[in-house]
């Protein structure tokens, strides 16, 4: 579990147009395989950080400054393919709400054979296979008539395991988990954050887990980053 | 309590309720189909203002519209020169305005010069412009006006029963009218109020005074679907001009209150674009301009269908420029032609078209194929020409149909004289052929096939305007009947506008209104307003 | 529910009603222009089974044929300006910026120019003898070109509404490209929103057609369409005497109807 270089590396600043230094020279680091949590108070920034990332950003227009290096290759340099290319397939993110991150007019084997899609040239068989597999990784009913289910059809428990899925169809390398449990009732809540310990033992997948509930980042993260507002150095 | 005096009440209250017949008072009611533009009579150009002009103005001479005659209204007597340049009024005596004042050859004198002035743009003062100069009126009496024009004018004496005279004196200018009714009220948009004229100069038989009716109200109502509902309610008493099918669908529901005042001086006619102007292939313009061609279409058009089944036969079959109901210049001599196809195709196969395969075609084998233009929203032209089309697919001519709105129609008339044929109405007020002036003469406006030529373009044409001209400065009408007879036969023979129908022109008159005897010509029901009585308003068929 | 029972109904009278149309030359008993001139405004009969119009024409025969006309390309027209509006209106609400406010903006002037001068000025344009059946195409060619503005403000505004949504966020995320999303993500959600829009502007296009023809730009006569057919329906007391002469109106809702029963079974084939 020890390497030469980080899996990521990040010094980041964020300014918004109108609400400029939102993220002020940020640094952070995430070995491979390591769970990362993330502690900070609403609105210091913390969803910011996760799209920042993954550089979603520029498209609410904010201006990202720094770099984020990420498998030895700075992602600030790179053009919207390459970027495109690297989303979902070795870095993925797991949003606040499933509710509103889910498709309302698509099925859920839909979303899912998708995102599948976006990756992979495969035959209907193997993409079925994928999201199957994925389904049953994350503990739902892989049953045809689940895949049917729209999104409207499912409790929010599910619905997030369905993003977990989606998340980890490609077992990406760094799996971005912003507030993924906030919505969620504490025991389903707990299933959540045993499900990513076991998806990190599983597939290796290193995790920043990014929380203001510090309680299931101590559970779950094999090491702290302090609250984001301290970090404003 | 005591029950004879209760008794005797109660038949006091049923003799107040006994309707008694009115004979003179009342109000009529019923509607003018648009704004009036004007009160001022010598201004009028449109037909709500006409109508008020009609019931308030008094004129020198009357075109009495049931017998078609001039009859003697303000003046008593009057006589035209020699040279039919001059023309002498001797007036009634003793006769006042509506407010009172005298009237006198003075007015006359007024009247006349008002209207001649170029600065008033008078358009009943057009009629009367023959030549350079303006008129000159002489008052040698006070009762004695005579006028003399710069040049000849025909039908002089019929042109006064346009002119409404005002007084040269009354504060109220044109206000003071010499007609049955004055106008009491005007509310734009709303009404017109007439009320009874106590200084009319007309008394009937026993010598009681005229109007018998005390007030006309004009309410002022575009929709002839809400003027009919309202007569069906009983609060008008009387419909001008219905369309035939309102007129059926009244009749159906009580005939009593239907009046047919016989065929109109209206037509709907056909043509065909002859002018070189047009931007149409030489193979139409030489069809169109062929006197076979045109002679054939209007063989081939089935009018008494047209009549029949547009007009629910309120109409009759049209063949020429004047109505049969204009008495005394309709030319009786010439004959109808009788619908026929198979003459159609005869006279078609004489110019050169052959029938092949039920299509006709031309000498170079072109299709013979037209398209018909007429104004939109107009249903019964629309519907002529939907039947025309099929009557002349029956002689193998394939005819479109095509609508457009009214100012595009007539930037294409014209303006660029982009169309081929042609259907619209036209309209006769007057029954003198030099109201027709305009269209007969090949530079003029209105010479619809071939308008504003420089020079004649057939000899027909030229033969029209020799023979039109001479009719204006005939000396006598039956010389001037001649010559328009003349028009007629050529207009018969060219077939340049190809007439279609004279509509009927159809009235609803409430019972309570008595002496109504509707005419063809304007005002229609109203020509006798001032003997006109009205009774209690009985039932109609409102009930629904 | 018995939604698929009641769609598989309104799925078959539509195609019975458009069966009829294409094949109105067999099924009509008369040529729709042949006037039956002794009998005008007749009552439905045996011989006339609604009647004649007022030129004696079979109303039967005119309707089937109107059909034809209408229920072939008054659908067309609507896909056209659904088809603008959807380009145009997602283009704009996607986009945003220079591109949002220039569509916008086109789409407002277009409405604030009164159609009416823009269709004479076309009228003017087109030679007077075009054959019925090209008028025909034309008009509704016409329509489609024309009809787009109020239904693009309606796809913009959804648009816009679905552009920050947190699912279009995460198909960013899990590496989806912009067209795949456009189709796949952001269409699904603006199909009821475009079928709406598609179905409102069948009967609208129908009406217009008739209007149209006042300018001489409609379908013109002889051929029927249900809007000329409609416009026989301008004078009520004429209908409240002839009420078969409501038959076009009918056959209009039940089809409007119909289309929009089968809406939903379109939607969930996503």
């Amino acid at each position: 579990m020890t390497s030469e270089s980080p899996l990521l590396s990040a010094r980041l600043s964020v300014d918004y147009r109108n609400k400029p230094g939102v993220l002020k020279n940020l640094c952070l680091e995430i070995q491979r395989g390591e769970i990362v949590g993330l502690v900070g108070e609403s609105g210091s920034g913390k969803s910011t950080l996760a799209l920042a990332l993954l550089q979603l950003l520029q498209l609410k227009g904010a201006k990202v400054q720094g770099e984020v290096v990420f498998q030895g290759e700075n992602l600030l340099q790179k053009k919207e393919s390459q970027l495109r290319d690297i989303r979902g397939r070795q870095m993925s993110v797991v949003l606040q709400s499933p509710l509103t991150s889910l498709n309302p007019a698509l099925r859920i084997g839909t979303q899912l054979k998708e995102a599948w899609r976006a990756h992979a040239n495969g035959t209907g068989d193997q993409c079925h296979a994928a999201v199957r597999a994925a389904l049953r990784s994350v503990s739902l009913p892989d049953s045809e008539e689940f895949l049917k289910r729209r999104p409207s059809q499912l409790s929010v428990g599910q619905g997030q395991r369905v993003i977990i899925a989606m998340a980890i169809l490609h077992r990406p390398a760094l799996l971005i988990a912003d507030e993924p449990t906030s919505a969620l009732d504490t025991i389903t809540q707990s299933e959540i954050l045993s499900l990513f310990a076991r998806l990190n033992r599983e597939l290796d997948m290193a995790i920043l887990y990014i929380s203001h509930d510090l309680l299931s980042v101590a559970a779950l993260c094999h090491r702290v980053k302090g609250g984001l507002s301290t970090l404003n150095e | 309590m005591p029950s004879p005096l209760k008794n005797l009440a109660l038949t006091i209250l049923l003799a107040l309720a006994v309707p008694v017949r009115a004979q003179t008072g009342g109000e009529l009611h019923f509607c003018l189909h648009g704004e009036p533009k004007t009160f001022n009579p010598i201004l009028v150009d449109d037909e709500a203002s006409e109508n008020v002009r009609y019931l308030t103005g008094g004129v020198l001479i009357r075109l009495n519209r049931q017998t078609q005659a001039l009859e003697p209204a303000l003046s008593t007597s009057w006589k035209i020169s020699r040279d039919r340049r001059t023309i002498t009024f001797h007036l009634r005596k003793g006769i006042h305005f509506s407010d009172g004042t005298p009237f006198s050859s003075e007015d006359v004198a007024h009247t006349m010069r008002l209207l001649m002035d170029p600065e008033t743009h008078s358009p009943t003062g057009d009629a009367f412009r023959s030549g350079e100069g303006t008129a000159q009126v002489q008052t040698p009496a006070s009762d004695v006006a005579v006028i003399t024009f710069p040049a000849p004018i025909a039908g002089l004496e019929r042109l006064f029963d346009q002119v409404a005279v005002l007084s040269a004196h009354s504060p109220k200018k044109e206000m003071a009218v010499l007609g049955p009714f004055y106008v009491a009220d005007y509310k734009a948009g709303s009404y017109v109020l007439l009320q009874k004229n106590p200084n009319y100069w007309r008394h009937d038989a026993q010598g009681h005074a005229l109007p018998y009716i005390d007030s006309v109200r004009l309410d002022i109502q575009r929709n002839r679907d809400i003027e009919l509902l309202r007569f069906r309610r009983g609060e008008l008493q009387l419909i001008n001009r219905l369309d035939a099918e309102q007129f059926e669908r009244l009749q159906r529901e009580n005939p009593a209150v239907t009046r047919n005042a016989g065929t109109g001086l209206d037509a709907e006619e056909l043509w065909f674009n002859q002018s070189p102007a047009a931007p149409l292939p030489a193979s139409k313009k030489s069809w169109f301009g062929m006197t076979e061609f045109r002679k054939a279409i209007s063989m081939a058009i089935n009018r008494e269908d047209l009549c029949r089944v547009v007009y629910a036969g309120y109409a009759k079959p049209a063949y020429g420029p004047v109505s049969p109901s204009n008495h005394f210049w309709f030319n009786a001599h010439l004959e109808d032609p009788k619908y026929d196809p198979q003459g159609a195709l005869r006279l078609l196969a004489q110019a050169g078209f052959r029938l092949d395969n039920d299509t006709l075609k031309d000498r170079a084998g072109n299709r013979v194929e037209f398209t018909v233009v007429t104004n939109s929203g107009n249903a019964a032209r629309e519907k002529i020409a939907t039947m025309i089309q099929q009557d002349l697919s029956q002689v193998g001519i394939k005819v479109n149909v095509v609508t457009l709105d009214f100012p595009s129609l007539i930037e294409r008339m014209t303006r660029t004289f982009d169309y081929e044929a042609c259907i619209l109405g036209l309209v006769n007020t007057d029954l003198d052929p030099n109201g027709q002036m305009n269209v007969w003469l090949s530079s003029g406006e209105n010479h619809q096939w071939n308008p504003s030529q420089k020079s004649p373009a057939t000899a027909w044409e030229a033969e029209i305007d020799k023979v039109m001209r001479e009719q204006a400065t005939a000396p006598t009408e039956k010389e001037r009947k001649a010559k328009f007879d003349r028009v007629q036969q050529i207009a018969a023979e060219q077939q340049p506008f190809i007439y279609l129908i004279n509509k009927d022109v159809l009235l609803a008159v409430s019972p309570s209104v008595g002496g109504v005897a509707p005419v063809v010509l304007e005002p229609w029901g109203l020509w006798n307003v001032d003997t006109l009585r009205l009774g209690p308003a009985p039932e109609l068929g409102a009930q629904e | 529910m018995n939604t698929p029972k009641l769609r598989v109904i309104c799925a078959s009278v539509l195609c019975a009603i458009f069966v009829v149309g294409l094949f109105a030359g067999t099924v009509s008993p008369y040529p729709y222009a042949k006037q039956f001139r002794e009998r005008p405004n007749a009552a439905p009969s045996s011989t006339h089974l609604l009647g004649t119009d007022s030129l004696g024409r079979d109303l039967f025969a005119r309707l089937i044929y109107g059909t034809r006309v209408s229920l072939l390309l008054a659908p067309a027209a609507a896909l056209l300006a659904t088809l603008l509006a959807g380009i145009f209106g997602g283009l704009a609400g996607l986009v945003g910026g220079w591109c949002e406010k220039f569509i916008l903006a086109a789409t407002d002037l277009s409405m604030a120019i009164p159609l009416l001068f823009v269709l004479l000025a076309l009228r003017a344009l087109l030679p007077l003898d075009i054959s019925p059946v090209l008028s025909v195409i034309a008009t509704f060619a016409l329509l489609g070109l024309l009809g787009w503005p109020s239904s693009l403000r309606v796809v913009w505004a959804a648009t816009k509404n679905l552009r920050n949504c947190d699912f279009l966020l995460l198909a960013r995320a899990t590496g989806c490209g912009r067209w795949r999303m456009i189709v796949r993500h952001l269409l699904p959600n603006l199909r009821p929103v475009l079928f709406a829009q598609f179905w409102i502007s069948i009967p609208v296009f129908v009406l217009t057609e008739a209007t149209l023809s006042m300018l001489g730009l409609g379908v013109i006569e002889p051929l029927p369409s249900w809007g000329n057919l409609l416009r026989g329906l301008e004078d009520i007391s004429a209908v409240t005497a002839n009420p078969w002469r409501l038959t076009p109106l009918f056959l209009l809702a039940l089809v409007v109807i119909c289309f929009q029963l089968i809406l939903p079974a379109q939607e969930e084939t996503a």
